[in-house]
């Protein structure tokens, strides 16, 4: 099925135009042919030609009778003679020269009569215009010479009417061709005009057809435009109203017939916006420029019938109509969803307040409670150097346990609380992975083999020693698993193993596997076991207890390193936890890259301390009196800056939030003045340091920030930071410490419990050695016992210079030599000297 | 309007010699031409009889024309038709012309208007003879107006002519 392409109408109504101007050019030229040989036809010329031709015949048998009559005629009239010969003459001369003869006198037949007239008239002319006497005396010559001439008068005349007999026929001929030709045309005319009739009706019919459909069209758009629910307004380019559907009315308030033919701007633009529509009118009319039409929905206000303003959707569109420019206007009203959408945003903007006032509330109740349990802690590993009755050490040993797993809850707390804000910061360190597996290994092999559980590790494929990553959360994140592992597997074994994936399109990838035989995890637990508060089977948290915090923080954890954690599992077979990290392979350090303690840290310092809380001050002060600082306290930091005017301080420990005068204002005022202490370090001590109030404390003038709860190695380090840069780690200090040790038990214990730790080893090494040096010599097993026990806590502390001396001792004593212990005992008060400083800075490497 | 103008010369001079209503000066010469009918000037009882020479006293007038009846161009002169209606005061609506051999043909008298039809007696400057179409010819201004180049037109254009009757 195809259609001609048929040419526009107007084309071909144009070449229907032209044949019919044709056509009638045609039949106009062949009416004029028709007239002017129906003319011909018509006039007398021939009639006359033919009557005058007769006439010469007439004519001249007037003159013969004229001169029969003479002849006879004793007197003739001579006169009459003549005119009849002149009125002959006369018309033989009409003959000749008339150019209506002219096509005669070609016929040779006439032409030789007219000559032989002609020739008989020009010899009777003589006799004719002789004198009367001469004239009657030839008359009977003249009579005999028109006998003889009246035969060729009469020829010429019958030889002029057959031409013109045959020259009329002729022209008959050609008028009826003529008339036919025109009958042809004026068919061919008239079959065009009723072809062009059909064509005319065909698109009369059409036509009706189409305008039909426009109006069906119109209605169905009527319908469409009636029915909808947004407003429909058309408007002219003036902003005259020309259509207004249903919804409109219902929106406005105004009816249809009130609405249409007022202009747009009185009607529905509110008065604060009348001049921005009729500016943007007359913008539209001169430029042509659109900003709002067929842009699109905006939003914009209109105005209802009683004045009331409120809030519309306004879409526009333009059509060119033959009219001129039409625009159609969809409004909807939108004062719900405006109402509905305020709403929404303010429930949000509450429901957001009161996430922020929660996770404010955790992390300040988090550090309230740290503060009172850190000073808690602390005065409890003072309260252990004391001397105590057995009970006593096993009670205090029992709150400090607790007190510890209290901190680890709340730590673990503040950690989600940090991460949840965004202010977790990653700290990426040199690190060991072989070292810090081996260590959490270790670790937890003690309750392993209580639980009667083998634990294995082991590297897939090549090891990968040295990587820079956030260590703590590392360690963090493999003690939480394999703990778990340990925690819930009875009699069975927990593999741990180390891949490293060096080809990953993201970069080197650490892959760490923890698979257990222990009770599995259930099926419906699976997706929510890294949920916060998601604790496993309810029976058996009696057994392992936990706040069930310890996945969700890995997971975060994880996360926050930009890794992926998964686990499978099967209730009653065992869980398999994977972790997936990005790692940064470095080479390994150098054996002899210095370390940042300082050396100095034993060198005494005078310390200002600006604390308000008692206990925080009074444990601060502790930590540094027993670190050989001399220190001098301040209340609040009105005391502080008086203080600092008047002597000279090395550091100044300035708590922030004081009454009085805080730590900030303090700061200012110091630096400010120009006491002695104008210049010393001032180092801020916060609960609650965020980036941005750092900055602000460092342009207040303060050197450096600790933050609380204060570790003693924190504010050791921190105090000794603000003497001269620490020298390089000797070969004897390396020699004294074991380095490897501290770091696990700090990795293990925390660096708060391993400050603890080092006060009790600090204590027992001083009462050990004056005990040994006070000693009966003579009783050498209590001397070997002393300095066995003592050897193994130096062995736990790192301090390996001193084990050493203190085995000699033993194996001196055991051996009974008396003079091989003494000077063994002897060796070991400047060992030890030589020892405590360092293991009071150890562990500083690390932000803690 | 030069034709109410001539009207009203016509009647001043016709005042001004106290002649007779419908009086004509008689002809000396030979008569050339008879006007008889609806006339109101008259010379010989109810016609009017000219000569050459009272014809030629009227006023003249000239047309170059060519002629179907003749070769070439032709110079004729005589008096207009409507000349000698208004020296005569005919009347009546026709003319009814005859020629010596007594062709007849009748003429409107509407036909007698300025620049129309004229009563030619000489052509090329020369008096007309019988075997000339003379002596008088009522010729019309053919190369003047295709009007004038009818077969009605040719038809009244009658020579030889020497008889006018005025008819009502």
């Amino acid at each position: 099925m195809f259609t001609l392409k048929t040419p526009p109408l107007r084309t071909r109504l144009l070449a229907w135009f032209l044949l019919s101007v044709l056509g009638l050019a045609v039949v106009a030229f062949m009416s004029v042919t028709v007239a002017k040989d129906l003319r011909l036809l018509n006039s007398a010329s021939s009639d006359n030609v033919q009557w005058t031709l007769s006439q010469a015949e007439v004519e001249f048998l007037e003159y013969e009778l004229h001169l029969a009559r003479a002849i006879q005629d004793p007197a003739p009239h001579l006169r009459d003679l003549r005119r009849e010969f002149d009125i002959f003459y006369s018309r033989v001369a009409t003959l000749r020269e008339s150019s209506i003869y002219e096509t005669l006198r070609r016929q040779e037949d006439f032409s030789t009569n007219l000559d032989k007239i002609h020739a008989f008239l020009l010899g009777t002319v003589p006799a004719i215009d002789g004198s009367d006497a001469d004239l009657i005396e030839g008359l009977p010559h003249l009579f005999e010479q028109a006998r003889d001439i009246r035969s060729t008068v009469r020829r010429l005349s019958i030889s002029g009417l057959t031409h013109f007999a045959a020259e009329s026929d002729q022209r008959r001929t050609k008028i009826a061709v003529t008339l036919m030709q025109m009958a042809a045309v004026v068919s061919i005319l008239l079959l065009a005009l009723l072809l062009l009739a059909l064509y005319l009706n065909r698109l009369n019919i059409q036509n009706i057809r189409r305008r039909s459909q426009v109006v069906e069209a119109n209605k169905r758009m009527k319908i469409v435009t009636g029915t909808a629910l947004d407003a429909v307004v058309v408007s002219d380019a003036t902003g005259r109203v020309l259509d207004f559907n249903a919804a409109a009315e219902q929106i406005f308030g105004y009816t249809t017939e009130e609405a249409i033919g007022r202009d747009l701007a009185d009607l529905i633009v509110p008065d604060h916006f009348r001049a921005a529509h009729e500016a943007g009118l007359k913008r539209m009319r001169e430029s042509g420029e659109k900003r709002v039409v067929g842009k699109g929905r905006v939003k914009l206000e209109a105005k209802r019938a009683d004045g009331q303003l409120f809030p519309v959707e306004l879409a526009i569109q333009s059509a060119q109509t033959d009219d001129g420019e039409r625009f159609i206007a969809f409004l909807r009203d939108i004062s719900h969803l405006v109402k509905a959408e305020a709403e929404l945003v303010a429930a949000r903007d509450r429901a957001l307040a009161g996430e922020k006032a929660k996770t404010d509330f955790l992390a300040t109740m988090s550090h309230e409670i740290r503060t009172p349990l850190n000073g808690l802690l602390g005065n409890l590993s003072l309260l252990r150097e004391t001397r105590l009755s057995p009970k006593q050490a096993r009670y205090i040993k029992n709150m400090d346990t607790s007190g510890k797993l209290l901190m680890g809850h709340i730590s673990d707390v503040l950690d989600i609380t940090k991460y949840d804000a965004g202010k977790l910061r990653l700290r990426p360190v040199e690190m060991n992975i072989s070292t810090l597996l081996q260590d959490i290994i270790d670790n937890q092999s003690g309750a392993a083999s209580a639980n009667d559980t083998t634990l294995q590790w082991g590297w897939v494929d090549a090891p990968l020693t040295w990587i820079r990553a956030d260590r703590d959360r590392i360690q963090h994140i493999l003690m939480n698993l394999i703990g778990n592992a340990v925690k819930f597997t009875h009699g069975g074994s927990v593999r741990v193993t180390a891949q490293v994936d060096r080809d990953a399109p993201e970069g080197p990838q650490l892959l760490v596997t923890v698979r257990d035989t222990g009770i599995g995890i259930d099926a419906d637990q699976i997706d929510r076991i890294f949920d916060d508060f998601m604790t496993g089977d309810s029976s058996y948290d009696r057994d392992v207890g936990g706040t069930g915090l310890g996945l969700g923080i890995a997971k975060r954890f994880v996360t926050a390193l930009g890794g992926t954690i998964e686990v499978d599992s099967e209730k009653g077979t065992g869980s398999t936890f994977r972790i997936r990290l990005p790692v940064e392979p470095i080479a390994a350090p150098a054996q002899a890259a210095g370390h940042e303690t300082g050396g100095e840290a034993g060198r005494p310092k005078h310390v200002l301390l600006v604390e308000d809380n008692e206990i925080n001050r009074v444990l601060a002060r502790e930590m540094l009196t027993a670190a050989g600082h001399r220190v001098t306290e301040a209340p609040n930091g009105r005391v502080a800056v008086d203080l600092a005017e008047q002597q000279h301080f090395d550091v100044i420990l300035m708590d922030i939030s004081m009454p009085v005068l805080d730590g900030r204002g303090a700061t200012r005022e110091i630096r400010a003045g120009t006491g002695p202490s104008a210049q010393s370090p001032i180092i801020a001590v916060t609960a609650n340091a965020m980036a941005e109030e750092k900055q602000a404390f460092l342009s207040d003038g303060m050197t450096d920030i600790l933050t609380k709860p204060l570790t003693r190695e924190g504010l050791l380090k921190a105090v000794s930071d603000q003497a001269a840069p620490a020298p390089a780690e000797t070969e004897a200090v390396a020699d004294l410490v074991d380095r490897a040790t501290l770091d696990e038990m700090r990795d293990t214990l925390g660096a708060e419990a391993q400050t603890a730790l080092l006060g009790r080893f600090v204590t027992e090494v001083d009462r050990t050695l004056s005990e040994l040096s006070d000693a009966d010599p003579q009783d050498l097993t209590e001397t070997a016992a002393q300095a066995h026990k003592t050897a193994g806590s130096a062995g736990v502390m790192g301090a390996a210079k001193l084990r050493a001396a203190l085995v000699a001792v033993e194996n001196a004593a055991k051996r009974a030599d008396h003079a091989g212990t003494k000077t063994a005992i002897k060796a070991l008060p400047a060992i030890w000297a030589a020892t405590l400083p360092i293991l009071q800075v150890q562990g500083d490497r690390d932000d803690s | 309007m030069y034709r109410v103008l001539c009207h009203v010369a016509a009647v001043v001079a016709l005042s001004a010699a106290p002649l007779r209503a419908g009086e004509l000066a008689a002809p000396e010469g030979d008569v050339i031409l008879t006007v008889t009918g609806a006339i109101t000037t008259t010379n010989d009882g109810d016609s009017a009889r000219f000569d050459l020479g009272m014809l030629e006293a009227l006023e003249d007038r000239s047309i170059e024309t060519a002629t179907i009846w003749t070769e070439g161009t032709k110079l004729f002169q005589g008096v207009s038709l409507s000349t000698l209606v208004d020296t005569l005061g005919i009347e009546g609506d026709r003319l009814r012309a005859t020629a010596i051999n007594d062709y007849t043909v009748e003429i409107p008298l509407s036909d007698a208007v300025e620049g129309g039809p004229m009563i030619a007696y000489r052509m090329d400057g020369e008096v007309m003879s019988v075997r000339n179409k003379g002596p008088l010819w009522i010729v019309y201004p053919y190369d003047g107006n295709s009007d004038y180049r009818t077969e009605v037109i040719y038809s009244r254009s009658i020579w030889q002519l020497d008889r006018i009757e005025a008819v009502e």
